[in-house]
């Protein structure tokens, strides 16, 4: 069999149908795990069984922080918590929404939920599990005390009722788009069991992969869960991700082997690998996240939407999308392609052609002809990537007449000020992967930490999120994501450049079956298995 | 004597009272906290930031924290990691088990290097001196994380079937280990090589022109003694002393080298805590190099008396 076709296939319009209104999913458990393998959904007829057994390292390049889905904050955490844990719902390889530990769910009204559980489940401490272990975890996310992250995420959630043993209720206080999609994602949606502590670090799922051994810096073991629901899987029966820090080290440990995949934090990088063996797989995977430029909008000169549309004009998308990606990602807009009503990167958007020449002359009618010095443009120093792509947008405002100091900064203290709203002008940080276009558009809505940063205050496009957010027709609610996304570039809130995968995954070939998604884990090392 | 070492006793702990002081002042003067660092660039709400510091106890006032810290310091507790959640003190123990492997190994290579060159150089003059300093020369100039790279880079290309990389703990596989920590103690040696090199060959020369090497060899001693009784014990003095301090100063812990081959040591300790800003971790960091090279330097002191005749005690 040939390793899975890349690249990826972009969402369809048929998932608008799929998961609308009152849609009833059901899923056959009998032909479950033939169904669900990466094979079938990429198009392609299983040639060869998989084998069972053996161990995939793989190369990380951050140790956990935490391994308590409801507490943690650290993105590093999601690879290990991703093979521990599972949800109600997950991702596909096309970010299409299918039931995991839920067999089907009901949807009586718009703003009820009610899920069938799988029967039979495990955690890996052996306990069973049940509808309280979902309304113990919803419960421990939604408590204040718990200081969860994933608060803000389900602050749609009113109660969760366990009806029976495998039937939990969800009563929102709003039509809520998002849900579903939190759900999907993990670590957001995972399922913590009731009655255990320490799961920071001791954490105990039903995932496909059990904890095994942590030792920092060094490696992070997990072992086959043999009470895995799903029938044959997981085919590995270790799991063991070893830590290099040094990206030159991590290309050189995959090289001779010492790693049986990675990712790649550069796709340049990336390319160059994959050139010097025709046995190592790269898949870029879709684009997940953006490179923007916030803008202090709170004082003069940014205040001033002629300054933010110039410096929109002045900046050609196009050139850092080549140099620094090489070609291996899209134009950005808000919303990233991979997410509903995501920008494609081709479509027409107000203030996105490239024209100096316009862009001086707004300069000119807002009081500026001899040009705008506009001082420190703060950059993600340990981020090359973001470094080289502001040092061209430097050039290319140069010649619009706007002048910019480049700052790189150590990320704690550039983070510190993207929260608190204290960078004087402009400043870059990408953003991480968000499991929903909502949570995508609240970092400009006028009410969150970052919007009131960037002195975000448009009470019309508030109410476009909130109604985009409520729309439950995934058709609809795309088109209200393009036009969000429209009124954000018209009024140029802020300047985003590209969107690319976060990072370029690449493997050996004798890694099969293994398909990487753009909600940035790796869900398919469940159905991986080694070729050796 | 027993003055001298009771002196310079109480002197130490007062260095590591202020150090320890000066590093938890600095990393709470340095923006952004653990909170912040942790969450990166996803959106997290001002409160859940607020939860994590109190949970913490990053929201009591400083001198609070520091008191707190030091009391529990003085009882050996060094706190548990903000990152990993474990003890510091067990974790710091694992790492500076490493570190000290890796420094044990780059000592020896670079002594048994340093001395020979260097002795060899002033010995023998000619081409072989001129050789030596010109490779002195070079390797002075050149970091050790360039070196170490280099070597990453070429068993990389060159020679994929050997695995080089990461580490195997020697309770695991003692040979193994050793193996695992050749090339990244090769890397940290060459540069405290050369400067060994040179101090031999510098002091070795000055030494040889002394009056009381002519009288010895007036008197006709044979050259192996005048080398050995002579020479070599009166130049080991600032050898040892520039040996030292390269050591202590490698034990506490060589970032680029260590992040570089991915050895799980002090220097990567450090470099990962104060990206996270992991308080506890970087405290006990900064406390224990400053430790051992408080503790060297006064060893070398002692050390000193012992070796150079001029020192009366």
């Amino acid at each position: 069999m040939k390793p899975p076709s890349f690249p990826m296939i972009a969402p369809e319009p048929e998932m608008a149908e799929e998961l609308s209104r009152r849609s009833l999913l059901r899923l056959v458990l009998a032909s479950g795990a033939m169904a669900l393998s990466p094979a079938i959904m990429t198009g392609e007829a299983a040639a060869e069984a998989p084998v069972s057994g053996g161990t995939l390292t793989i190369g990380a390049d951050a140790d956990p922080i935490g391994l308590d889905p409801v507490t943690l904050t650290a993105f590093s955490s999601y690879d290990f918590t991703s093979l521990i844990y599972t949800g109600l719902l997950r991702w596909t390889a096309q970010m299409k929404i299918e039931p995991d530990l839920a067999l089907s769910y009901d949807q009586p009204d718009p703003k009820t939920y009610v899920f069938r559980l799988r029967q039979g489940v495990k955690f890996h401490n052996g306990q069973d599990f049940t509808a309280n272990d979902v309304k113990h975890t919803f419960d421990r996310i939604l408590s204040p005390a718990s200081g969860s992250r994933l608060r803000a995420f389900y602050s749609s959630i009113e109660a969760v009722t366990v009806i029976d043993p495998y039937t939990v209720k969800f009563q929102l206080n709003a039509t809520d788009a998002a849900f579903l999609s939190n759900l999907a994602t993990s670590p957001n949606g995972a399922i913590v069991p009731a009655g255990v502590e320490n799961l920071n670090t001791q954490p105990v799922g039903t995932g496909p992969f059990a904890f095994e051994a942590y030792q920092p810096n060094l490696q992070f073991s997990l072992t086959a869960h043999a009470g895995y629901y799903e029938k044959g899987q997981p085919h590995l029966s270790r799991v063991v991700f070893k830590f290099y820090k040094d990206q030159a080290t991590l290309t050189s440990a995959l090289r001779s082997r010492a790693i049986d995949m990675t990712w790649l934090k550069d796709p340049k990088v990336a390319a160059a690998i994959a050139r010097t063996s025709p046995n190592l797989v790269s898949a870029p995977g879709q684009t997940s996240r953006t490179f923007p430029v916030w803008l202090n909008m709170k004082a003069k000169p940014l205040n001033d939407v002629r300054v933010r549309r110039a410096l929109s004009l002045a900046t050609d998308r196009k050139a850092c999308l080549d140099t620094i990606l090489g070609g291996s990602g899209k134009i950005g807009a808000m919303i990233p392609e991979s997410q509903v009503g995501g920008y494609d990167g081709t479509g027409e958007l107000p203030y996105y052609k490239h024209d100096p020449a316009a862009a001086k002359a707004l300069l000119a009618e807002a009081g500026y002809p001899d040009g705008i010095d506009l001082g420190n443009y703060i950059i993600v120093a340990a981020n090359p990537l973001d470094v080289a792509c502001a040092q061209i947008l430097q050039q290319q405002w140069q010649v619009a007449g706007i002048t910019v100091k480049l700052m790189p900064m150590e990320t704690a203290p550039l983070l510190t000020m993207w929260n608190t709203g204290t960078w004087p002008t402009l400043l870059s940080v990408a953003l991480s992967w968000t499991p929903d276009s909502d949570a995508t558009l609240q970092y400009i809505k006028s009410d969150s930490a970052t919007g009131k940063g960037t002195g975000s205050n448009d009470a019309e496009l508030d109410r476009m999120i909130l109604e985009a957010r409520a729309e439950l027709d995934l058709g609809l609610r795309a088109a209200k994501n393009m036009a969000i996304q429209r009124h954000i570039a018209d009024q140029a809130y802020i300047i985003q450049v590209y969107q690319y995968p976060l990072r370029w995954e690449i493997w050996w070939n004798y890694v099969r079956d293994y398909v990487p998604i753009a909600a940035n884990i790796r869900s398919f090392v469940r159905t991986a298995w080694l070729k050796k | 004597m027993t003055r001298f070492v009771l002196g310079r006793l109480a002197w130490m702990l007062a260095i590591l009272l202020a150090v320890s002081f000066i590093a938890f002042a600095m990393m709470r003067a340095l923006p952004g906290d653990f909170a912040i660092a942790a969450a990166g660039s996803q959106s997290v709400a001002p409160e859940v930031l607020a939860a994590i510091r109190q949970d913490l106890g990053l929201d009591r006032p400083l001198l609070a924290q520091y008191w707190g810290w030091l009391g529990h310091a003085l009882l050996g507790d060094l706190g548990t990691s903000f990152v990993t959640r474990q003890p510091v003190r067990a974790e710091l123990f694992d790492r500076l088990a490493v570190t000290f492997q890796l420094t044990l190994l780059a000592a020896i290579i670079s002594m048994v290097m340093g001395v020979a060159t260097g002795l060899a150089a002033a010995r023998m003059r000619g081409a072989i001196d001129w050789i030596v300093r010109l490779y002195n020369g070079v390797m002075l100039a050149v970091p050790n994380y360039v070196v170490a790279t280099l070597i990453v880079l070429l068993f990389g290309l060159y020679f994929p079937q050997i695995s080089i990389f990461g580490y195997t703990p020697f309770l695991e596989d003692p040979l193994a280990n050793i193996g695992s920590l050749l090339l990244p103690a090769l890397a940290l040696a060459l540069a405290v090589s050369v400067t060994i090199s040179e101090n031999t060959r510098a002091a070795v020369l000055e030494v040889a022109n002394q009056d009381f090497v002519m009288v010895a060899r007036a008197k006709g001693l044979p050259p192996g003694r005048i080398l050995r009784d002579y020479l070599v014990r009166n130049a080991l003095t600032p050898v040892i002393t520039a040996t030292g301090l390269k050591i202590a100063a490698l034990l506490g812990g060589s970032i680029l080298v260590e992040t570089i081959f991915a050895i799980p040591g002090m220097g990567q300790y450090l470099f990962d805590s104060i990206n996270s800003r992991d308080y506890p971790v970087i405290q006990a960091i900064v406390l224990t190099a400053a430790a051992i090279v408080v503790v060297v330097n006064t060893m070398i002191d002692i050390a000193y008396a012992r070796v150079d005749a001029r020192v009366q005690l």
